[in-house]
């Protein structure tokens, strides 16, 4: 729909701009959208449920400790676990590793400045001075890489950071899926909304971080900074994992070979709305062990539409990163619409021109992402 | 015992084609499948029988036919016929099991890859020339219809090449026949006796030259090759498999016995010319190879320059290079067969063979990964990477070939260095990459598909690794080619040229060391 108080929009991809303007999402609503949407972010939920738990744990319980084995056990080691884990049936929590570098390496946000600011420096270095009493090797070896330890913390910060945003997005997730089993949940522009508003309840979250030590508490992230959930965690999120994306040898392998390999940072568009499905599976590609891990969870509905494809159950994980991706354009519509300058339904004509400038923006990095792939319903 | 390796097949052609009532394709199948496992049992319990270390024929079986013209229906099996029945009977269960189980006229088609395995058979078996020739004509008809009726588009072409071309064959053979016993004034047409005839070294130089060329149109060898890549590109998979696994064998087999064991001193004098032909035929089928768009072509032109290498091993004719040949007709039976198989399935699940319009097909999930996988296996064993039987028979066949003619095996030696080049050229366009567009939802694969490959990888692999197993049987047969060939130049039929020939052959027991 094109607003009568504007001109149409010249932009490539101004079909979703008109779609964004009339209250409707990125992916074209449709029965089969809908089903395929909430069910992949059920198993999604699932799966997210488990990453930040190792997250937080990690960073509570695994802090400066630098030979962490059994990082992914969340303190319970046992034969059959170490089994399992070696067997790899497992919960791939790398996966959730590779999204927390991913941010840390791309940064943005109030936590990325904080974690550069005297303040940090300064907290962390009591817990350093803390975690290391009596131990002079290791205090001898700080002063003489003073710079080792706290960015082992600011990863831990990451981990931390990462986990709280995943634990509320896993809870909408499957709060989600459970409005769609009452069918309260029917169409695609009603889950963008309940994402949004999810985004929206948990926006002044605060993010905070502190460790014990000996049993002393030690902030490292103190509410006083005032990091909150949406802009500190969820935007840097979006803009390194939905954008931008790993930038890990193996996630571009086959872009290697046509040159595609961006020399600045800046310019990665390697994220989850520019992935191509097709090498997922392939030996060292991190988004693979998502869709490994999502696959032990799937509701029997989805899983009955896959195995109606043509190679069945051959190519799971490709379809279930497929359909990830239509649920990611989701999520980003929501918070595109959450983000926007003002409300999208507004009739006053200045905000509409600066609400379309606002999506013109957006629409530009869309230019080379799959969002007419997922809307064209190939493959 | 060797009558139910050749008649058993005949026999089972006829239930096939009148089993009373209606009967389904997969039934059949089942039926034909079951009867040539048992023949591949047969011809295991053949093996164990098999006295490695003996001379001449064993297990021979006689009976009197028509004795007025000298012909009888005599069978035997050596160290030379026992490798290619094993590869017979293993290729025909390999692409019985391979046939599309829902076939149009499943009867007839079955019926005649039963008959092509009876035909196949008798030829390796028959120790009688005008029996072999017998069976080396009777298999052109079967696998003239399974092109005419299952092949592609311009199959009616390709069958009627194929035919006219191996007919001719047919005819130069019995031709080459008849002129051995005429001149010899020999009384029979059996093989042992005929050995022992003495002929003018004019005569044998005329008559061999007619058995080249059969054989030559059979195996084939450039110019003479112009019908196979048509006939390999209209056959369906099963009947690629056989062509080039078993029925080009058939050629060198018949070089081998009849045109080494019958004419040793005219084999010598045109041995340079042999060995000059074999490496123009092995260099021209790797260059025609690398330009190739359709991955069967490049497979069929592939096996012309392969088959190149076993002229040259014959015309080499140490004991080295003698067994060696024998190990590269297994080898090449096993690889080809591989390799024609592993196209096969991308044809059928792609719907495509060129080059130019498949790739990335290596992609874990929507590709074919295994299938891929054992392509680039099949053409690392055609390559001649050592742990694959395709190194141990072409370095045996280089180095048993290289003291005789060292200019000739080396030009061969550039055309197996070429099949890395075409293979890999394709594999990598095919293979490697993204999935293209048109390929990017393929049909599922199934263990089906995949099993007779992976056997026949496996194959490759242990002969690879345990070359004895593969090379023990000939050993004795092929020295006692080399000791007619000796034995003639003491009764002072081999000139001058062909004595100074020798003195390299006779130095060059490699084996023996």
């Amino acid at each position: 729909m094109v607003s009568i108080n504007l001109k149409p929009s010249k932009h490539p991809l101004a079909e979703y701009i008109y779609h964004l303007e009339a209250g409707a999402a990125m992916l074209q609503d449709s029965p089969g959208n809908v089903l395929e949407v909430v069910g992949i972010l059920k198993s999604y939920g699932i799966v997210l449920d488990a990453y930040y738990r190792n997250l937080i744990y990690i960073a509570d319980h695994q802090f400066l400790v630098l030979f962490p084995f059994f990082k992914y056990f969340n303190g319970e080691v046992s034969v059959d676990k170490l089994l399992r884990h070696w067997w790899h049936d497992r919960i791939n929590f790398e996966y959730a590793e590779y999204c927390m570098r991913a941010m840390m390496w791309h940064g943005g946000g109030g936590l990325d400045s904080y974690l550069d600011s005297p303040e940090f420096k300064a907290l962390a270095e009591k817990a350093i001075e803390a975690k290391l009493k009596g131990n002079f090797v290791m205090l001898s070896l700080h002063k003489l890489f003073p710079e080792f330890l706290p960015e082992q913390i600011r990863q831990l910060c990451y981990y931390s950071a990462l986990g709280q945003f995943w634990r509320v997005m896993s809870d909408m997730f499957i709060d989600l899926s459970d409005r769609y089993d009452r069918k309260e949940i029917t169409s695609i522009p009603q889950v963008v909304q309940h994402i949004q508003d999810g985004l929206v309840a948990a926006a002044n979250n605060p993010i905070t971080y502190q460790v014990t030590i000996n049993g002393q508490v030690y902030e490292i992230i103190p509410p006083s900074v005032g990091l909150t959930f949406l802009m500190d965690t969820a935007v840097p999120y979006v803009e390194a994992v939905f954008f931008r994306g790993t930038p890990f040898p193996g996630t571009i392998s086959y872009n290697a070979q046509a040159a595609q390999i961006p020399l600045e940072q800046s310019d990665f568009i390697y994220g989850a709305l520019y992935a191509d499905p097709l090498p997922i599976g392939g030996a060292g590609i991190p988004p693979t062990l998502l869709m490994q891990d999502m696959r032990h969870f799937l509701p029997p509905y989805l899983h009955d539409i896959y195995r109606r494809g043509r190679r069945e159950e051959d190519d799971l994980r490709v379809q279930i990163c497929q359909s990830f991706q239509k649920s990611m354009f989701c999520v980003t519509t929501a918070a595109i619409r959450g983000l926007a300058p003002h409300p999208l339904d507004t009739s006053d004509p200045d905000q509409q021109r600066a609400n379309r400038i606002y999506l013109e923006t957006w629409m530009n990095r869309f230019i080379p992402s799959r969002l007419v792939d997922v809307n064209r319903g190939e493959m | 015992m060797l009558s139910v390796l050749i008649w058993v097949p005949l026999i089972g052609a006829a239930i096939v084609a009148w089993w009373p009532g209606e009967i389904s394709s997969l039934h059949l199948r089942r039926v034909t499948l079951a009867i040539t496992v048992g023949l591949l049992v047969w011809n295991i319990a053949i093996v164990t029988q098999f006295n490695p270390d003996l001379d001449g024929m064993q297990l021979s079986e006689y009976v009197p036919w028509i004795e007025q013209i000298g012909f009888n229906y005599q069978v035997g099996i050596d160290g030379i016929s026992l490798p290619m029945v094993c590869l017979n009977s293993l290729l025909t269960v390999v692409a019985i099991y391979s046939s599309d189980r829902h076939i149009d006229r499943p009867r007839l088609y079955y019926a005649l890859l039963l008959l092509i395995n009876f035909g196949v058979t008798g030829t390796f078996l028959a120790q009688d020339l005008l029996l072999f020739f017998l069976f080396y004509e009777l298999e052109l008809i079967p696998l003239y219809f399974l092109i005419a009726i299952w092949g592609g588009e311009r199959r009616a072409y390709a069958a009627t090449k194929f035919l006219l071309y191996t007919a001719l064959s047919g005819i130069l053979v019995l031709a080459s026949f008849l002129g051995v016993v005429w001149f010899s004034g020999a009384a029979t047409f059996g093989y042992e006796p005929l050995r022992e005839a003495v002929l003018p070294l004019g005569t044998q130089i005329i008559l061999l030259s007619g058995l080249l060329v059969a054989f030559g149109i059979k195996i084939p060898f450039f110019p003479f090759h112009t019908w196979l890549p048509d006939a390999h590109v209209e056959a369906s998979t099963p009947i690629s498999v056989l062509l080039a696994g078993v029925l080009l064998k058939m050629g060198t087999y018949g070089l081998l016995r009849f045109g080494l064991g019958l004419f040793p001193e005219a084999w010598q004098v045109l041995a340079p010319w042999l060995a000059t032909w074999a490496a123009v035929s092995a260099l021209y089928g790797a260059l025609a190879a690398i330009s190739q768009k359709d991955m069967k072509k490049v497979v069929a032109y592939s096996s012309i320059a392969h088959m190149a290498f076993i002229l040259l091993a014959f015309a080499a004719a140490t004991p080295l290079s003698l067994v060696a040949s024998v190990c590269q007709m297994v080898s090449h039976g096993l690889i080809s067969g591989l390799l024609f198989l592993l196209v096969g399935v991308v044809g059928k699940k792609t719907g495509t063979r060129d080059v130019d319009q498949l790739r990335g097909l290596l992609n874990p999930e929507r590709g074919l990964p295994l299938i891929g996988s054992l392509m680039i296996l099949g053409a690392m064993a055609s390559a001649g990477i050592p742990g694959m039987v395709g190194f141990i028979a072409e370095f045996m066949l280089f180095r048993g070939s290289f003291p005789v003619f060292p200019v000739q095996t080396l030009l061969c030696m550039v055309g197996t260095g070429l099949t890395a080049v075409y293979f890999l050229l394709m594999i990598n366009k095919v293979f490697f990459g993204r999935l293209s567009e048109r390929v990017e939802n393929l049909p599922r694969v199934y263990w089906s598909d995949r099993l007779p490959a992976v056997a026949l990888a496996i194959a490759v692999v242990i002969f690879g690794l345990q070359p004895n197993w593969l090379v023990r049987w000939s050993e004795h047969n092929t020295n006692s080619l080399m000791l007619g060939a000796r034995r003639s130049q003491n009764i002072g039929l081999v000139n001058q040229v062909n004595q100074t020939m020798t003195l390299p052959m006779a130095n060059s027991g490699v084996i023996d060391n």
